[in-house]
């Protein structure tokens, strides 16, 4: 690993530091160095959506991001999403849809669903699919997932 | 893994053309392509990272002498979203609707999309098809320089293109289409993204009356680049669509490519859905 | 007084207990987990596919900084081996049989150094031929895969008590066979009017556990083994560690954190576990070991794949004749579940029709292919395949209405078939005709068979295929059984200890369900504990759908005891026979009219403090009616079995083969529905898993090499990709079943990958034997068909 760099940025509202080698990827840095372990490590290529979180308020796969570019940046990660109303309706939303099932792809899911609803707050179930495509899940088959992001959006009338 | 030894983050172009001519650096955008790959034992990284994304001047799509002038750190996302390029280059906003996740469109940039070169790409087909010319920045005696080439001349192979490792891809520029432009857009697969694709096609013409004019046809995962159909758009020049002159180019494009097997598709494969494909997309051109 | 009516939270829609932890991030899998001291363990793997190891050298990793053991077979020469057959030993000594074989293993203080410490080992091989064609495999001048006995050069043996290694090879390729015979099939044979006979090829797909596998082991001083772990049958394992371990199983405590995902994945041990424990052991630190995804590719179990001939007979009028089955099973290297797949395929070739005359022939042989486990199904989507295409075949051969010919040869209830299953309830007929109604399938099969001929570049067709499986555990070991402890506080509330695991199937809100139903309590009263050898009672795992069925009929057992306690002391403090008396919303009420007479926690707290003073607790073993099978396979394995039956609706891009799933139709004998929500969702899921390994997954296997290990090419089905659905539940009330209820969390993947075969055909008119049917295949089968 090579030298470690400072960089400051906001966590979940918090203004945070952390030191970092310039390799490291920002969910490495989110879950060891900072300890939030729920954001999933589900591949580390950007193909399932585990490790999905906010940064500016734009979902990214953290696995793919360089801890550095955090610098200056806003992370808003599933730790952060609960004292964000839309945050609390989704996660509410996911328990009472039954969309979640092992859990492991939920808080990505959750994230993601926050990115969608966000963009398109009334978003057709076409737009839903499409808006967590690169979330995989193996266990629910994504309708009660679906179902959720629609229940979540319907609430925020 | 070799050590990172200094991490830049320039503010301006101007500084980042001064940076890389001090030494060999690795550059980052989005990071998409580049985490997955240093993890992979796929780069090395060079002594120095220089992270791109602060440079403002790189961002942005503005419209210039008809000509769309997109920054190589504007994301897919925002090509998506981007109401000149829904207009000007709808091809190209079609195909970023097929690319990778929201989660990767929302960080990937079209400038690494283009430096990566992957035979696959898919900002590649559209821009290819589209005449697309890419403006490379460098500062070698202390004044900062640019050069413009095709996007053709660009792509060398898979992973390579004609940057030099003193060069930065600063815009991305791309001829607006005619009024009388038709195009359509293929990526095989059966998902509407989040794949990469076995094969893609991009087809730009003129339309006159049921002539096309100015065909250009670009072919994805087929060759070791990005590549045009020059026979197919050769055969389709100036002529009516019919079902000869569809099948002839179908048949000219699948006759002129000689794509690998791979897990994803075998060669023969690739071959039957250039020319299914094809002519299917010449065929929608004709009924509209 | 307010009159408490009788409620029930039975087939309601009940979130999930532990919905809110995961949906917040809250809670913690395995992968989340660090101990204090830990170090990181790293597998070195062969990257050859058959060879002879000539030399290990570790000496260059020992002495990187942060390394504090790197172990070989050499440093475990007691190691035993693991895997259904015992064929398998973790770290391998003389030869590797496939690129994931484990070498080597490190120990250090980060990832990165474990990594970096992997790539300092010295290897040298000798290649020895490749044998990745079980056909070729089974020819007699074949290279062996085991030929000699394991461990013969580990040569300190002495070092552990009792260490001869249990497998000592074998003569030729044959990993194991199955043979079962049920009438004569040549009889069956001269009397059919009609036989047809197909070769099917089944392909390798592997789990896709959301999280990888991963596992976390820990000595304490008086050597006393912790292992956190994933597993799905902790009390199988502890038993089996102690086995590869030489310990006394009283010394192994299993604690299993939340599972991201298990399917059947972890019903076997893996190398990786008795590899973490050894470096555990050489460390005396905690360990923690898990996969990279790429890993989890490599290294995972695969389901079976299997070459199935499959040959059926009936008569004009449609009554099924006989049926012969031969299959080979590509073993792998190694053996584990998957070799014994042939327990539930030979079921649906004997049993989910009526069929007088079956044989059923099973080899599977070693390769130097992956190795398959146990995956949700169970063989049952391989022979399941086989029979509902030929089902359809034959219907259309004798011009019959598929949907009529399945009807004519379903089981009823009642049956006893000649494999010796007995079909208590059976909702057979009534999911065919339910899913042939909501699919509209008779009508849409004829009007899409009339327009394959017609020009066009997409077509639609629909396909049914049913399936039987096992709905009340499968006694596939002398105990099928679950025990429960339940133990009510001061103030009403329960705290439920069961042997069943939760693997996010909601076995645990199902479980506190049905104690609840029992005794009148609210969702909230109950507490679940399921998650640790040292506190939980035993139970044989989670698999074969058994979990709602084998722990809920023991919760219910603890449950009904508790109640009986609870009552009787209610009737003397109220004067009132027990039976007259009911627990609803934490109060005794009287049963006729609902007055509520006496809280129960105040009762409760009543018999605590008092003289005699004791406290509500229960213990309840349940093991099921049901037989280990004989010799000859034959014994009514399971207490219960599950029907299902699904219309498959596709659209077929002819001019790139490209297949998209419309529309699935589901009727399922799930016995009753006790959590509609839950049930749904094992439904839905395993629709979408079914859809996957009929359409997109493939783990492409070539010359003994898995070429796609990554999510890029290997295809799970995606949220834009799914159809929609209809699900229609039969409820046949099984009379073993807890409230009635069958196990179900298997009988929605099992039938799609057959129905979809059958709806490509009645699409297209072509029939394709090989799955999976990714765009390539399906307009390659068209082009040859033209």
């Amino acid at each position: 690993m090579s030298p470690k760099r400072e960089i400051a940025f906001t966590l979940n509202g918090v203004p945070t530091r952390a030191s970092v080698s310039p390799e490291l990827s920002a969910l490495a840095l989110i879950r060891e160095v900072l300890g939030l372990t729920g954001t999933k490590l589900g591949c580390g290529e950007g193909e399932c959506g585990a490790c999905t979180i906010l940064v500016d308020g734009r979902s990214v796969n953290s696995c793919l991001m360089f801890a550095l570019d955090c610098e200056g940046r806003s992370l808003v990660t599933i730790e952060g999403l609960a004292a964000d109303p839309l945050g609390a309706r989704i996660e509410q939303a996911f328990v009472e849809a039954g969309a979640v099932q092992c859990g492991f792809c939920t808080p990505g899911m959750v994230v993601q669903a926050h990115n969608l609803l966000t963009a398109h707050p009334h978003p057709t179930r076409e737009q839903i699919r499409r808006g967590i495509e690169g979330n995989l899940c193996r266990c629910t088959g994504y309708f009660k997932i679906v179902e959720a992001i629609e229940r979540a959006a319907g609430a925020q009338e | 893994m070799a050590e990172i030894e200094r991490v830049l983050a320039p503010a301006s172009l101007d500084e980042a053309a001064e940076a890389l001519a001090a030494g060999e650096a690795t550059l980052l955008a989005g990071g998409t392509d580049l985490m997955p790959a240093s993890h992979a034992g796929k780069v090395r990284f060079a002594p120095m990272l220089i992270n791109l994304r602060r440079i403002a001047e790189l961002s942005g799509i503005a419209v210039e002498d008809g000509e769309l002038r997109i920054g190589t750190l504007v994301t897919i996302a925002e090509l998506l979203g981007d109401e000149a390029v829904r207009e000007r280059c709808p091809i190209l906003a079609e195909a970023a609707d097929h690319f990778a996740s929201p989660q990767i469109r929302n960080a990937a940039t079209i400038g690494g999309n283009l430096c990566n070169a992957s035979p696959a790409g898919d900002m590649l087909v559209p821009l290819l098809a589209a005449g697309a010319r890419v403006e490379l920045a460098s500062k070698p005696d202390g004044t900062l320089v640019r050069r413009v080439l095709p996007l053709e001349e660009f792509l060398v192979g898979p992973g390579r293109t004609r940057r030099r490792p003193d060069e930065l891809l600063a815009t991305v520029r791309v001829p607006a289409a005619a009024p009388d432009a038709i195009w359509r857009f293929f990526k095989s697969g059966t998902r509407p993204a989040l794949d990469i694709s076995a094969v893609s096609i991009g087809l730009l013409a003129r339309k006159a009356g049921n002539a096309l004019h100015e065909v250009r046809i670009a072919l994805g995962a087929v060759a070791p680049t990005v590549v045009r159909a020059r026979a197919a758009e050769a055969t389709l020049e100036g002529r009516v669509l019919n079902p000869e002159t569809m099948e002839a180019a179908a048949c000219a494009a699948r006759d002129e490519v000689h794509p690998i097997s791979d897990v994803r598709a075998s060669a023969w494969y690739r071959k039957e859905l250039i020319h299914n494909m094809l002519r299917r997309m010449l065929s929608d051109v004709a009924e509209t | 007084m307010q009159i408490i009516a009788r409620e029930t939270l039975i087939g309601k829609r009940i979130a999930k207990l532990d919905a809110p932890e995961k949906a917040s991030g809250k809670t913690r899998y395995i992968h989340d987990l660090d101990l204090p001291g830990q170090l990181y363990g790293k597998i070195l793997r062969s990257g050859r596919v058959h060879a002879k190891i000539l030399r290990i050298d570790t000496s260059k990793a020992k002495a990187l900084p942060g390394v504090h053991a790197v172990i070989t077979a050499a440093d475990v020469p007691w190691q035993r081996p693991i895997g259904v057959a015992r064929d398998h030993l973790p770290l391998k000594t003389d030869r590797v049989r496939s690129p994931r074989d484990e070498i080597a293993a490190v120990a250090a203080q980060s990832e990165e150094i474990a990594q970096a410490a992997l790539r300092l080992i010295e290897v040298e091989y000798e290649d020895l031929p490749v044998l990745t064609d079980p056909l070729d495999a089974l020819a007699p001048d074949a290279p062996l895969i085991h030929p000699e006995p394991h461990g013969a050069d580990g040569g300190t043996e002495h070092l552990k008590p009792g260490a001869p290694v249990a497998y000592s090879g074998r003569p030729d390729n044959l990993a194991m066979t199955f043979d079962y015979e049920q009438g004569d099939v040549a009889r069956g044979e001269a009397d059919s009017d009609l036989v047809v006979e197909d070769t099917f090829r089944l392909h390798y797909v592997t789990h896709c556990c959301m999280g990888v596998s991963g596992i976390i082991a820990e000595f304490d001083s008086s050597g006393n083994l912790t292992m956190y772990s994933n597993t799905q049958v902790p009390f199988l394992h502890k038993r089996e560690f102690a086995e590869i371990l030489g310990m006394d199983p009283a010394r192994i405590r299993i604690i299993q954190p939340p599972i991201g995902g298990g399917f059947g994945s972890k019903l076997d041990i893996y190398p990786f576990e008795p590899i973490c424990v050894f470096l555990a052991r050489a460390t005396g630190r905690p360990v923690k070991l898990v996969f990279s995804r790429e890993e989890e590719f490599l290294a995972s179990p695969t389901r079976q794949p299997v070459i199935l001939k499959l040959r059926s007979g009936c008569r004009r009028d449609g009554t099924l004749t006989f049926r012969a089955v031969e299959t080979i099973h590509d073993n792998g290297a190694y053996t584990s579940w998957g070799a014994t797949t042939p327990f539930v395929m030979m079921q649906t070739v004997s049993s989910l029709y009526r069929v007088p005359h079956c044989s059923y022939h099973t080899k599977a042989v070693y390769t130097n292919n992956p190795y398959a486990g146990s995956f949700r199904g169970y063989g049952n989507l391989q022979a399941t395949f086989a029979v509902e295409s030929h089902m359809d075949r034959m219907a259309d051969a004798l011009g019959i209405d598929p949907l009529e010919f399945r009807l004519k040869n379903a089981q009823d209830p009642g049956e006893v078939t000649p494999q010796g299953m007995q079909f208590k309830t059976c909702g057979l007929k009534e999911c065919l005709k339910s899913a042939a109604e909501l699919g509209d399938y008779q009508a849409k099969r004829r009007a899409y068979a009339a327009l394959q001929a017609e020009p066009g570049r997409f077509k639609r067709g629909v396909g049914l295929a049913s399936m039987l499986h096992v709905g009340g555990g499968a006694k596939i070991y002398p105990s099928d059984g679950c025990g429960t402890i339940l133990k009510m506080d001061d103030f009403g509330a329960v705290t439920l200890i069961t042997g069943a695991s939760e693997i996010g199937q909601g076995s645990e809100t199902v479980l506190a369900q049905l104690v609840c139903e029992e005794l009148g309590l609210p969702l909230s009263a109950v507490r679940v504990v399921n998650n640790d050898t040292e506190i939980t009672p035993w139970d044989v795992g989670v698999h074969a759908s058994r979990t709602t069925f084998i722990g809920g009929n023991s919760a219910i057992g603890a449950a009904r005891k508790a109640r009986a306690k609870i009552l009787d002391a209610a009737a003397k403090q109220t004067g009132l026979p027990a039976q007259a008396l009911d627990l609803r919303a934490g109060q005794i009420v009287e049963e006729r009219s609902g007055n509520p007479l006496l809280s129960l926690a105040k009762l409760i707290r009543s018999l605590h403090f008092s003289d005699k003073a004791e406290l509500v607790m229960t213990t309840h073993y349940y093991e099921p009616p049901s037989h280990h099978q004989d010799r000859q396979f034959k014994g009514d394995v399971s207490a219960a079995y599950a029907w299902a039956s699904q219309v498959v609706e596709v659209e077929v891009d002819t001019e790139t083969g490209a297949v998209r799933l419309l529309k699935v139709s589901g009727a399922h004998d799930v016995g009753r529905v006790l959590n509609r929500l839950g049930i749904e969702g094992q439904i839905e899921g395993g629709i979408v898993m079914g859809q996957g390994y009929a359409l997109t997954e493939e783990l492409i296997v070539e010359q003994g090499r898995i070429r796609n290990p990554a999510f890029r090419d290997y295809k799970l089905v995606t949220a834009p990709e799914i159809p929609e659905i209809a699900v229609r539940f039969v409820e046949t009330l099984d009379g073993e079943g807890p409230q009635g209820a069958k196990g179900v969390g298997e009988a929605p993947a099992i039938c799609i990958a057959a129905a979809t075969a059958n709806a490509i055909e009645n699409a297209t008119g072509v029939r394709i034997l090989a799955l999976p049917f990714t765009p390539e295949k399906v307009y390659r089968a068209l082009r040859e068909e033209r």
